[in-house]
């Protein structure tokens, strides 16, 4: 292999690196493509051509009024409570129509209970009955 | 007996100024453009990169006060924008591809930067240091600033600065060696 530079130090002083990063020159026309976008920057500034744009432009302003922006404060935190006060009422009938559907159930049981008894009271009466008169097929029509 | 002031037009106001800024960007692109080169090793996202550096300078132009004030103003906000950048991009290396192009080599005192393979390589491994030391070499070699020069501009103690340049300049020595050793077998 053929030494690649002729040196005798395997090294490099600061003068090579001084070379090696010297300035380089800027690109041909740069400052006038740096004018350019300054130009194209200060047109887009001074007129946001855009309908769409401008129309959000003028909503943002809209909404940057203090009066609208308390306004709207104010609605989004009486919609909440509107909110909040209609659930808990939903709740409350709910509940009630719960309770309702239990007691309904206690009193159903309530009267089949007292129904069952009435009958198996009525039962002994009449064969209670028909052994006081002697027959035994009294009795037993009784009990049936 | 002093003489009327003549009246100028606003339009001639900013045509003054513009020529001005213009003159400015003139005086500065070589400075801007080559510290994002060096850093970003990346002819065109350097261009894009100081071409944001002048934008940013134009928006601030009434707050300088001196040509000087301008020029490190250029230098910090460029190290910034170069660091930004980096980070946006994370470039893990720079093949010798994508390393910048070198002017024509100048003769050196030593005659050693006159070798295109040695800036070639220098270059390279300066664009693969990481970013503080990078800039700090950069800053030092090509703007001929001092320590103390580099620790204002980015912000950081002279002494910081003056151990990131021994240990980098330590490393760049060994890694060109070794080049040279492994081209010499």
């Amino acid at each position: 292999m053929t030494l690649i530079f002729d040196q005798k130090n395997d090294d490099f002083d600061d003068e090579a690196l001084k070379q090696a990063l010297r300035r380089q020159s800027a690109p041909e026309g740069f400052a006038e493509r740096v004018l350019l976008r300054l130009d194209e920057r200060n047109l887009a500034k001074s007129s946001p051509s855009q309908s769409d744009t401008s129309s959000h432009a003028s909503w943002r302003a809209f909404f940057t009024l203090p009066l609208v922006r308390w306004a709207a404060v104010a609605a989004v935190a009486a919609a909440m409570v509107v909110g909040v006060a209609e659930e808990l009422h939903y709740r409350n009938l709910q509940r009630e129509h719960a309770q309702g559907e239990a007691a309904k159930q206690r009193l159903m049981l309530a009267l089949h209970i007292a129904g069952s008894k009435l009958q198996l009271a009525r039962s002994r009466v009449n064969r209670a009955g028909a052994t006081a008169s002697g027959s035994p097929a009294h009795a037993e029509q009784a009990d049936n | 007996m002093s003489a009327m002031a003549e009246p100028v037009a606003a339009g001639e106001v900013a045509e003054i100024a513009e020529s001005g800024f213009a003159n400015l960007v003139r005086r500065h692109q070589s400075m801007v453009f080559s510290i994002a080169l060096h850093f970003l090793a990346d002819r065109p996202a350097a261009e894009e990169l100081a071409q944001d550096v002048f934008l940013q300078l134009h928006a601030n132009l009434t707050a300088f006060k001196s040509e000087d004030h301008v020029k490190f103003w250029l230098r910090k906000v460029t190290a910034h924008r170069c660091i930004d950048h980096r980070r946006r991009r994370k470039l893990l290396q720079v093949s010798l591809d994508e390393a910048p192009e070198m002017a024509a080599p100048e003769n050196g005192a030593r005659g050693q930067a006159a070798d295109p393979f040695l800036a070639r390589r220098l270059v390279q491994l300066v664009a693969s240091l990481p970013e503080k030391p990078r800039l700090i070499v950069i800053l030092h070699f090509q703007e001929d600033m001092t320590a103390a020069e580099i620790a204002e501009t980015l912000t950081m103690p002279v002494a910081t600065v003056k151990s990131h340049l021994r240990r980098t300049l330590g490393m760049l020595r060994e890694k060109v060696s070794r080049t040279i050793g492994e081209a010499n077998l």
